[in-house]
């Protein structure tokens, strides 16, 4: 869940493919074709004790609503009157830069775009602001990378990693350790707020490599939504759901495709945390089985027990025939106008433009989440961290110590936390051009919701996430005090945190591609789950990769954990 | 310069080698200077060609490299044929080989009629407005992008679709879902064409149907020749130098058709029903990095197709037709 109210939610929350790398246990070079070595394995916990920045939480600052307890993102019901000052110096000397990130909605004008120029003149830099087609990106950085043609300022989301990414990261991407490592980062004071774990994931061999944006302390990647309001009408009200029983005799009670609504979208990214793990890259995939080995969750029983429920689902005319389809770009459509009950989804699908929208379509519409719980409905439930955050941005590796500083003083700026004079002009833009203040908070004026787009300026540096929906306190309120009741069940899968690279001849086994088909899907589940292939055909595909390389990457991975450790 | 004034100027040279007494060099040389006007306007095409069509070509050398995304075509290693091995020792290769051909010939044998039977029907017609107002409707479809088709046939043929509504509300519980329905995706597909594209392949037709004398059918009219004689002794015969170039034209897409097709709707029936070659390279070589399969895939694709063409090509030769280009023989 983020702050950032035009930050477009669909890449935070569908997202769900890609790759976070493994680790090398015994370093191993390897020489590429263009001479440089490159080294395979992650960091030891040694050097990151040594070169994580110190974390340097905010001073000052707004005191939330409701305050984060076991990392949830704190909520703000109201958007403060009174904003702070935390950059007190012009953090750009004048130069050029192009900063290419992911978007995903309507892309700004460039050529007179207030938000942009009030940007730019606050950072006193000429900032060309780039924003690429999100729903490509997977496909456009690895041209990018491949052909030199890489920007002063890159952000490389972990489900868009182009393969062997580590490598990049040691030839093409700047080394910010010189300048960020322990208490050098208290020069930048906005980016030393931002969590230590966040830090971690953009730590490349040893090196800080990125800067980790959109930091969250309780990051599942993955709700489980449904229509609050379907359910009162119905005469149900809040649902009791403590087990896949409970889910699914609900959702017999809610199916109706006679008045074309049906129980459930694909829920399928969402049915890895009733069994307490994770399901799909990046999300950390790597557990033990019962001897201890190293293993990943496609070869677990949960997988297969998963499968098999969601399939009945399937089989029992409950999902949408959009969502047997696969149409999974218009989810939330469906769930807006009430042809589906109960969606998956990523936190920040929470939000003010959520409800703007599921208004649109009913008045009465209510967004709620059930709260986690175990597939048998016995236990605590244990739920899988994601990534702290899926997006890290990068420097060239050709930029001058002093562009790199000046970059960095651009970065602090931009990470600037909620409540901040600058937090407010990177989110809403000049105020009484691009938004005016109302007793609800900035709101944008026509020449803003034209030109204000700050999705790229947020994936290249933004403060950790706090919940705030000026305007829509009860939205703040309802998914503050889920995420409150939540994160106390967060565990931290193997190798949490850690970038890891693999060598060259493992790239191609570490995109797990029968496992992660285009557009975020898990391929060969996807298939089971509607009866298009059985787990016979499911396990043949776990064999036919572990021949294909995952044994050798599983090998790998032992001795990764041997010697860095897996978390 | 015309014909017709090289002709009057002595100027026209045979194909076969020129005049009698000048030797090659001459008469190349004199074939250029004759044909310098076309050959100039032929010069953007063949830069463009050259540029987006041939240049890019030489990336096909990943085929048999190990290639790296970091090092380049330059620096990656090279692979020899391994790439080539692999791909056909891959099963998903042989049912991505396999599915395109079968796709292919039902779209091709259920498609490739109904252009021809509009353009006679319509040609048959004498009202003007009606013919123009019929021909706009079956062509406007081919305007529309592969996406919007197909979600013009989710609409109506969708789970949630007009069909499935209609059906649930008269009291059938489970209607069939023919846009996830495996089985009946390969006739799906051929609709999803010819909805598209017959109206407009129809035209190409109809040009060739106004290239056949008036005469001709006065003459067999006269003779008493029924309708159904007139088109088969006189109607079909006129196009069929058409037909069997766009037959053969069709020959040369038949790997590589339908990419943007079955891969939107390969989630809705899955790679078992709508895998094709050019789907498998798309997501083995761009989806997934593995560049140098990709490559290889997309090199057997391109190879393949070449012989598939001139296969076609010389059999129509060999037919008496004149292909894509008339024989010398």
């Amino acid at each position: 869940m983020t702050s950032a109210p035009h930050l477009s939610r669909r890449g935070f929350l569908t997202a769900a493919a890609g790759t976070a790398s493994a680790v090398a246990a015994a370093p191993l070079l390897s020489a590429c074709g263009t001479g440089a070595a490159i080294t395979a394995g992650s960091t030891s916990a040694n050097t990151l004790a040594k070169i994580l920045p110190t974390y340097t939480p905010f001073a000052g600052g707004i005191k939330p609503d409701y305050p984060s307890i076991d990392g949830s993102e704190p909520g703000y019901l109201s958007y403060p009157t009174t904003l702070v000052h935390t950059v007190s110096e012009t953090p750009g000397s004048g130069s050029t830069y192009n900063a290419i990130a992911p978007d995903w909605g309507a892309i700004p004008r460039t050529s007179g775009n207030t938000y942009y120029n009030a940007l730019n003149a606050a950072l006193g830099a000429n900032m060309q602001w780039q924003p690429t087609n999100g729903t490509t990106i997977q496909t456009t950085l690895p041209t990018l990378f491949a052909g030199n043609q890489l920007p002063d300022w890159i952000e490389v989301p972990t489900f868009a990693q182009p393969p062997g990414f580590g490598q990049a990261v040691q030839t093409k991407l700047a080394d910010l350790t010189p300048y960020l490592s322990g208490d050098k980062i208290k020069e930048y004071p906005n980016l030393a707020a931002i969590f230590s774990n966040g830090w971690q994931q953009a730590i490349w061999n040893n090196k800080i490599a990125g800067i980790p944006t959109v930091v969250s302390g309780f990051a599942t990647g993955v709700f489980l939504y449904y229509r609050q309001d379907i359910l009162d009408s119905l005469g149900i009200g809040t649902p009791s759901v403590n087990s896949l029983a409970d889910l699914y005799d609900l959702g017999k009670e809610v199916n109706d495709p006679k008045a074309k609504r049906w129980a459930f979208d694909d829920i399928w990214q969402f049915m890895c945390f009733p069994y307490g793990t994770n399901f799909t890259p990046p999300q950390y995939i790597w557990t033990t089985d019962s001897k201890g080995n190293l293993i990943t969750t496609f070869e677990t029983e949960e997988i297969i027990e998963a499968m098999n429920w969601e399939a009945s689902l399937f089989k029992a005319g409950m999902v949408n025939p959009e969502a047997v389809a696969g149409n999974t770009g218009t989810a939330k459509q469906r769930f807006w106008s009430g042809q589906n009950v109960i969606t998956a989804d990523g936190g920040g699908a929470w939000d003010a433009a959520d409800v703007t929208s599921g208004t649109a379509s009913n008045k009465g519409y209510v967004r709620n989440a059930f709260n986690f719980f175990t597939a048998d409905g016995t236990g605590t439930p244990h739920v899988a961290l994601s990534p702290p955050t899926e997006y890290v941005s990068y420097l060239n590796a050709n930029l001058k110590p002093a562009q790199i500083k000046e970059l960095l003083r651009i970065a602090n700026y931009l990470a600037a936390p909620f409540g901040s004079y600058e937090f407010t002009l990177v989110n809403y833009g000049a105020k009484n051009v691009d938004y005016t203040v109302t007793s609800d908070g900035p709101v944008l004026t026509a020449t803003g919701n034209k030109d204000v787009d700050a999705v790229v300026p947020i994936l290249l540096a933004s403060p950790n996430n706090v919940i705030s929906n000026p305007g829509f306190p009860e939205v703040t309120r309802v998914s503050a005090q889920f995420v409150q009741r939540n994160a106390k069940y967060q565990f931290k899968p193997l190798f949490y945190g850690m970038n890891i690279t693999v060598p060259n001849d493992l790239t191609t086994a570490d995109q797990f591609a029968p496992f992660t088909g285009s557009g975020g899907i898990n391929y060969i589940m996807y298939e089971v789950v509607r009866g298009r292939s059985t787990i016979a055909d499911y396990q043949s595909t776990v064999n036919e990769w572990l021949r294909s390389g995952g044994t050798k990457l599983k090998a790998f991975m032992e001795t990764v954990r041997a010697k860095y450790g897996d978390a | 310069m015309a014909t017709r004034e090289l002709v009057r100027t002595g100027k026209v040279l045979t194909s076969r080698g020129g005049s009698p007494g000048k030797s090659k060099l001459a008469v190349g040389w004199a074939r250029l200077r004759r044909d310098k006007s076309l050959i100039l306007m032929t010069v953007p095409a063949g830069i463009l060609l050259l540029v987006f069509g041939y240049t890019p070509m030489l990336g096909l050398i990943m085929a048999f490299q190990d290639y790296d995304l970091y090092d380049g075509i330059l620096h990656s290693p090279w692979a020899g044929f391994s790439n080539f091995q692999q791909l056909f020792t891959d099963p998903g290769f042989w049912h991505a080989l396999t599915n395109t051909l079968m796709l292919f010939s039902i779209q091709l044998v259920l498609s490739f009629p109904i252009p021809i039977a509009l353009a006679i029907m319509l040609d048959s017609i004498l009202s003007r407005r009606v013919r123009s107002f019929i021909q706009s409707v079956v062509t406007i479809p081919h305007f529309f992008s592969m996406v919007m088709v197909i979600s013009i046939f989710d609409q109506v043929l969708g789970g949630s679709g007009l069909l499935d509504t209609f059906l649930r509300s008269h009291g059938v519980a489970n209607p069939p879902d023919l846009m996830t329905n495996q089985g009946l995706f390969k006739f799906l597909q051929a609709g999803e064409i010819i909805w598209k594209e017959s109206g407009w392949n129809m035209i190409v037709y109809l040009a060739a149907l106004a290239a056949i004398s008036p005469s001709l059918y006065e003459a067999a009219a006269v003779d008493g020749a029924s309708w159904r004689q007139r088109t088969w002794r006189i109607t079909l015969p006129g196009l069929r130098p058409i037909m069997v170039l766009l037959l053969i034209l069709n020959l040369g897409w038949a790997l590589t058709f339908g990419f943007e097709q079955m891969l939107i709707q390969t989630p809705a029936v899955g790679t078992g029903a709508a895998d094709v070659i050019t789907t498998f390279a798309y997501r083995n070589g761009i989806v997934q990095g593995n560049y140098s399969y990709g490559a290889a895939a997309g090199l057997f694709l391109g190879v393949t197709s070449v012989i598939l063409i001139v296969a076609a090509n010389k059999v129509a030769h060999l037919l008496g037709e004149d292909g894509l280009y008339r024989s010398r023989q």
